[in-house]
């Protein structure tokens, strides 16, 4: 008789352990241990249970992907994620963020090259769905801070906001997609070369933006926590960073800023 | 059923009547329409982030009764609750204030991995102990009462050795949760191990349970000739699970009933229709206890 953590760690072995999409659904192979007596034909309908619902989810936070592919090959391009990258959590809005980077690896969809980046923008939707509420930062006390500290600010941003880099017009290729307008698919240029886009959670809904690469670095650094003064380092004279920063304070973009605390040597850990 | 649902904060207990199993194909329809529903179930892990589904859930929860249903807790799992899911769970909870809060009978989570699916627990004395520390961690935490969900099942282990409705009595008892009744969910388990559904039925305690679920079935035939009943929640209640109904309306009484279509989610007006037949069934016990009484 198994402890009940053993029959468990069995059973998701056994669900997870997946089968390949060109053998029949059934497999007639027997249960691993810790489940003798079990029908393995039983424990397909769990297996089956497991594998629609989060292909389900996976299509509902990649629509566009799907689409780009097809049902069929989105479907076999699940059996082969679900098993290797399950779900850490229960809340399946949250699942999927690893399905963009396995999409780059995944041999059979190579022929696709802006698959990739087109998950990528649309993992960044569905974050931007799904953020949880956070109220803004309150600009007006940033005046009450020392003028000396404020290189040294580093900013929190809003769990819905992303700022992402492709090679590709993912933008437009999602747009194109989900309107089933072929004419504009028809007129994307592959070639036009690299997008920054900024994706965001707006009163109208999610918004999906353009920004010039300057303003676009400068985003990305502060979004990583980089310093104010670390973010602006490199910048260009022409990118007009404090104008950008300003529409991120006034558009929500940021929750918090924190105060790195000053330095002050007391001598104790002097050699 | 004819009236508008009025626009006032109906918001509240739930009552025992026939509710609605609110799904995302219908927000846009509910919040426009606002049709007459007596309350409404949302599955809570839907809800957990913030933005337009928040405001969703926000909306409808102003105008009706809403009950909160969990589908991913995993009170059975032998690694514990994940509380991280809990306080997310309880920080819902604390805003929308729902008229019940209910869970299931399963476990999800093993290895840290969650498998979308409510999985079956043998029926021993370990799991019982340990489904019971789990609901008392999670009604601590909630700081309230939870229903629990009798499962539906396809695999029975075959060291279990107590039987599922005495499970769920002692579960009841040992940790004062209630019981959240599916008649499907018994009708479907009954019919594959070969138990006795009314028997079954007959079992549990009357003063326990505080809602009941009805949703349709599908009956499969395995390669090995077996036929089996899959509960996917995807067609209308079934003749035998309505019968089952009004033998639990008889023993047990009126408690808030759910409708529940989660598979090919048809027009509202079908499930508006299940409702109304669960309704219907509904009174005509309630005016027939009442004689009797």
């Amino acid at each position: 008789m198994p402890a009940l953590l053993e029959l468990q760690r069995a059973f998701g072995g056994a669900l997870l352990a997946g089968i390949p999409p060109d053998e029949p659904p059934s497999s007639a192979a027997a249960p691993p241990g810790g489940l003798a007596g079990i029908d393995a034909q039983l424990l397909d309908i769990y297996r089956n249970n497991c594998r629609t619902t989060l292909t389900a989810a996976l299509a509902l936070s990649f629509p566009a992907v799907r689409h780009l592919v097809g049902a069929d090959f989105f479907e076999t391009c699940a059996r082969v994620f679900i098993p290797a990258h399950p779900p850490r959590r229960a809340c399946l809005n949250d699942y999927g963020d690893e399905f963009p980077s396995f999409l780059a690896q995944y041999a059979p969809a190579a022929g696709v090259g802006y698959l990739h980046d087109v998950a990528m923008l649309e993992w960044a939707i569905n974050r931007a769905l799904h953020a949880p509420d956070v109220a803004p930062a309150d600009i007006a006390l940033l005046a009450s801070i020392d003028a000396e500290l404020v290189p040294a600010l580093q900013f929190v941003p809003h769990p819905a906001v992303s700022v992402l880099h492709l090679a590709a017009p993912a933008d437009v290729i999602w747009r194109a997609v989900l309107d089933e307008d072929d004419a504009a698919m028809a007129a994307i240029d592959l070639a036009a070369g690299p997008v920054w886009l900024l994706i965001e959670r707006g009163a109208a809904g999610i918004e999906v933006r353009r920004i010039a690469s300057g303003a676009a670095r400068f985003t990305q650094r502060l979004c990583a926590g980089d310093s104010l003064q670390a973010a602006l380092d490199g910048a260009a004279a022409g990118d007009a960073l404090e104008a950008v920063l300003a529409d991120h304070l006034a558009s929500g973009r940021f929750t918090a800023w924190r105060v790195p605390p000053v330095q002050i040597p007391t001598g104790e850990n002097r050699p | 059923m004819d009236e508008p649902h009025s626009s006032e904060g109906q918001a509240g207990p739930i009552p025992a009547a026939a509710g609605i199993g609110l799904r995302f194909p219908h927000h846009e329809h509910v919040l426009k329409a606002r049709p007459a529903v007596a309350w409404f179930e949302l599955h809570a892990e839907n809800y957990l982030g913030g933005g337009r589904v928040r405001r969703t859930l926000e909306a409808v929860r102003r105008d009706y009764p809403v009950s909160l249903h969990g589908v991913g807790l995993s009170l059975g799992s032998a690694e514990g609750v994940d509380l991280a899911h809990l306080q997310r769970l309880k920080e819902l909870v604390q805003t929308i204030e729902p008229g019940l809060v209910s869970e299931h009978l399963a476990w999800s989570v093993t290895g840290g991995h969650y498998l979308a699916d409510l999985l079956p627990l043998p029926m021993t004395e370990e799991a019982l102990e340990l489904v019971c520390r789990h609901v008392q961690q999670a009604q601590e935490m909630l700081g309230r009462r939870l229903l629990l969900e009798n499962p539906s099942t396809y695999i029975q282990f075959p060291h279990s050795s107590i039987p599922e409705w005495e499970f769920l009595d002692a579960l009841a008892r040992r940790t004062g949760c209630g019981i959240l009744c599916d008649i499907n969910n018994i009708f479907v388990s009954a019919s594959n191990h070969g138990w006795d559904a009314g028997r079954y039925l007959d079992a549990l305690p009357a003063e326990a349970i505080g809602e009941y679920h009805l949703a349709g079935h599908a009956v499969c035939t395995l390669a090995s000739g077996r036929i089996v009943r899959i509960d996917n929640h995807g067609s209308r209640v079934a003749p035998p699970v309505w019968a089952l109904y009004e033998r639990a309306l008889r023993r047990i009484g009126a408690r808030p009933t759910l409708i529940e279509w989660d598979t090919d989610v048809p027009e509202f007006d079908v499930l508006l229709d299940e409702a109304a037949q669960a309704e219907a069934v509904l009174r005509t016990l309630e005016s027939s206890r009442a004689r009797a009484a």
